[in-house]
């Protein structure tokens, strides 16, 4: 006979987290239920605590406000509050107030206690937010579930398997390619006694350098060796190694775990988990001799977002990929430059900023970029060199899409393009005398990467910058009141998105009140930290053992990261395949109930280490 | 009948059936006291009820289904809810069919009235009668009253119609045609549209309704059970 309270099952189960029950206990959860009516103004409950039911709000609006009678969340139609549904974490007392006539289910406390005991996917909606239920939330919408896509999650010491066979430089070139033949390799490296990497040899350097030249093959083996290879660390993704070898146009790769080898990796280590698009991209790349080939290439990112976003990547990996793009677009561009001016005349480092330098580029991202130059840079004589370079690159990444920064924090900017000198007084400047205005702008300058050049200028300034930041509470306080600029909203109230004081927008802006606050926490424990890593899951995995954050709210954090990164992602990748530009703004009509009760974990868990990091810096 | 209601309240008259009666389901339901007029609405049991008819006349047409939920004051429990299917002795009429979509065949495996009388009367039991346009529910239960019993069919009864009808008089607001429909009704408090003619949907629409109205009654003097009913 309950089965006739089909209109309120139904309604339940098109709702979040009562779809997640089963047919035959969402059956049994009507009779559960009470109905209340409340007028506009009406408080609930009008007895007892609020904690004695969990409520269901049917129709109408119900606000919840918190010991202060601050606004908490406002809930519409299918939200619940109440019992074990707590709102804000932080908070402990709760009044609900009908905003409109509302008719609301509620259901017992001890209720709600059994069909969590019974359902565990029901009750992770009940647990603190971040956890088990946003981690649980990530593995709804996807990992990276093909083997191709695999490679961005796999780190290459999972692919290696045998131990790498190796033979002293003191070995004849004979000898080592008898021991090659026996042990069936194409390729074998070259250790000294204590097992560091002196070289590597190919069966193609015995062909192109032994048996092609006549050469004789009792010398040692250190003769025709290639010293000092490419290496990648064991940790790296699979995903980088194909990139370098795209790149070097090579197909050995030792991997070193800890400084020591650990193995090889060749191209046909990838041939079963054949080759994305994204690595056809990426070489193809280096093959363009023209700004309108690179430009073609880089018009396909749309359908590359599209291909990993229908594959299921993690929002992550999506990001490595897409920034693999810009990166090679850049060194292809760099080395178009110096074809065309000649070799640098002094060395430099050419540095990607914000999101390219954290690997977290989508479809729409414009350039931050800079130059750092050595030392012995002379303006008057090397000065006209690096800004043809500087104009050549940027104009290139503009036709490629990657728009010129509003802000002008690019390379052809003169501030920007500086002998590395310059660049740590800028940092003395920005650290030692923070000025909040001027750190929001140059805070882009705190994300660093270096992509092509020479790199010990990079790490210098690095090491620089980080020395200076390393538990600097002063400068970290600045940057901590930057971090706290973005707010998350509130929640959801039906078509509007709530920020806080009660205001509606009419839009969701994924990126500035979704993952930049995330961002923002990120670097503020990174620097002061002293931590090296830029990306932001890196970052976060990288502090969450060092004391600057705990490691559960680091771990909520990339989870509520990647929660709305894929989000982002799965919104961009609709609106190309309707022809649309990518943008940054979903409207919340768009959202599942699903996604809003996620969406709602995740603003709650960066509010949480908001107040934390408020807690810590600026009291 | 009628002087009787002049010169003896409710209770009286229960009373006076009580000691009348032979047994039978109806005397076991007159054995609970009625709740009190004078208690506080909030202190009262209603039961919220709907019927599914071959027609709007008691004495010729018939009981087709019965829905009900309890209201305990001010919330409406959903674990009593019960919809039951009563076979006529008569073909459905195709004007009513079209109604409630209660088809010939399905009503020829459903209970007897006489089976289901005896369920609704215990639900009853101690409780206000609660229904939109209740005279039509009223009239059925009493008529299929005497015809299985002998007696006449007596409560305490809340018309969310009769309560709507005072609403508009009270506020000096022109009724008009359809105004007092229960999803016209039910939409001027902001209850969600359900679909109609379903016995049990339509209780629980009146019960809902009910809640409203009493929501939007509350004044400084309490509100007694005796200010909700309609005259019997």
């Amino acid at each position: 006979m309950e089965i006739e309270l089909l209109e309120i099952r139904d309604f339940l189960s098109a709702h979040h987290p009562f779809d997640q029950l089963p047919q035959q206990a969402l059956n049994q959860m009507p009779e559960k239920l009470q109905i209340r009516y409340f007028r506009r103004g009406a408080t609930i409950p009008d007895v007892g605590s609020i904690d004695d039911y969990l409520y269901l709000v049917r129709s109408g609006a119900v606000e919840i406000h918190g010991l202060q009678d601050e606004l908490l969340a406002r809930l519409g139609e299918g939200d619940l509050f109440g019992y074990r549904a707590s709102h804000m974490e932080g908070h402990e007392k709760f009044t609900g107030i009908a905003l409109e006539d509302s008719l609301v289910y509620q259901l017992p406390a001890t209720d709600v206690d059994v069909f969590c005991r019974e359902h565990p996917q029901f009750s992770y909606f009940f647990e603190p937010a971040g956890g088990d239920r946003l981690r649980d939330a990530i593995s709804n919408t996807g990992e990276d579930g093909s083997t191709q896509l695999g490679l961005m999650a796999t780190q290459i010491g999972e692919m290696i398997s045998r131990l790498p066979i190796t033979m002293p430089p003191f070995a004849t070139i004979q000898q080592t390619a008898a021991v090659m033949s026996d042990e069936r390799v194409s390729s074998i490296l070259i250790t000294e006694a204590d097992e560091t990497l002196t070289g590597i040899v190919t069966d193609r350097d015995l062909r192109r350098r032994v048996v092609a030249k006549g050469l004789d093959t009792s010398l040692p083996i250190s003769e025709i060796m290639t010293p000092a290879p490419y290496t990648l660390d064991a940790g790296d993704y699979a995903f980088d190694a194909m990139l370098q070898m795209a790149r070097s146009n090579i197909h050995h790769l030792p991997i070193l775990r800890n400084g020591k080898i650990a193995g090889m990796l060749t191209a046909t280590d990838f041939a079963q988990r054949h080759t994305t698009s994204a690595v056809y991209l990426v070489s193809s790349i280096y093959k363009q001799s023209e700004i309108s080939g690179l430009a073609s290439i880089s018009a396909k990112l749309p359908q590359l977002l599209l291909n990993l976003a229908a594959a299921d990547a993690t929002a992550n990996s999506i990001g490595h990929v897409i920034t693999a793009v810009v990166d090679a677009i850049t060194t292809r561009l760099l080395q178009l430059a110096e074809e065309q001016f000649g070799p640098p005349p002094v060395p430099y480092a050419w540095i990607a900023a914000g999101s390219q330098a954290r690997s977290e580029q989508t479809a729409k991202s414009d350039q931050d970029n800079c130059l750092v130059l050595d030392d012995t840079y002379d303006p008057s004589e090397h000065g006209e060199y690096f800004k043809q370079l500087s104009q050549l690159v940027c104009d290139g990444l503009n036709a490629c899409g990657y728009v010129y920064c509003p802000g002008e924090m690019m390379a052809t900017t003169d501030k920007w393009r500086q002998p590395l000198k310059t660049w740590k007084r800028y940092f003395d400047g920005w650290v030692d005398q923070p000025e909040p205005k001027a750190l929001m702008l140059t805070c882009v300058f705190f994300d660093l990467r270096c992509i092509a050049g020479e790199k010990s200028l990079f790490q210098d300034l690095r090491e620089y910058l980080l020395d200076k930041t390393r538990g600097n509470q002063i400068f970290l306080a600045y940057m901590a009141g930057n971090a706290l600029s973005h707010k998350p909203p509130l929640g959801f109230f039906r078509n509007f998105v709530l920020i806080s004081g009660g205001d509606h927008d009419h839009t969701f802006d994924l990126k500035h009140t979704g993952i930049v606050p995330i961002v923002d926490l990120a670097r503020v424990y990174a620097l002061a930290a002293g931590s090296h890593a830029i990306n932001t899951q890196d970052r976060l995995k990288e502090v969450a053992s060092g004391g600057e954050v705990s490691q559960g709210g680091a771990h909520d954090l990339r989870d509520a990261l990647e929660f709305v990164s894929s989000l982002r992602i799965k919104h961009q990748a609709t609106q190309i395949r309707a022809g649309e530009a990518p943008d940054n703004y979903m409207s919340p009509d768009d959202l599942s109930h699903f996604e809003r009760s996620h969406l709602k974990d995740a603003f709650s868990v960066v509010r949480t280490m908001q107040n934390v990091l408020s807690q810590r810096y600026l009291r | 009948m009628s002087i009787w209601k002049h010169l003896f309240n409710l209770e009286e008259r229960r009373n006076w059936w009580t000691r009348k009666m032979p047994d039978s389901p109806l005397r076991d339901y007159y054995d609970t006291p009625f709740p009190s007029r004078d208690l506080d609405w909030r202190q009262v049991d209603y039961l919220a009820l709907d019927f599914e008819t071959t027609g709007l006349e008691a004495k010729q047409d018939q009981i087709l289904s019965v829905g009900y939920a309890t209201v305990r004051g001010d919330r409406m429990l959903l674990s009593d809810a019960t919809h039951i299917l009563t076979r006529p002795t008569m073909a459905i009429p195709e004007s009513s069919a079209v109604v409630h979509g209660i088809l010939d065949d399905e009503a020829a495996e459903a209970q007897t009235l006489e089976a289901v009388m005896p369920i609704l009367l215990n639900a009853l039991k101690g409780k206000a009668l609660l229904a939109h346009h209740a005279a039509i529910e009223y009239e059925f239960l009493n008529n299929a009253c005497k015809n299985l019993y002998g007696y006449p069919f007596l409560a305490p009864v809340v018309d969310t119609l009769a309560l709507e009808v005072r609403h508009f008089r009270m506020r000096d607001q022109a009724i008009r045609s359809g105004d007092l429909r229960l999803a016209k009704a039910r939409a001027r408090y902001g209850l969600p549209r359900y679909p109609a003619h379903n016995a049990l949907t339509d209780a629980l629409a009146a019960g809902e309704l009910f809640l409203a109205q009493v929501a939007y009654r509350q004044s400084r003097r309490a509100l007694r059970l005796k200010d909700l009913i309609v005259v019997s």
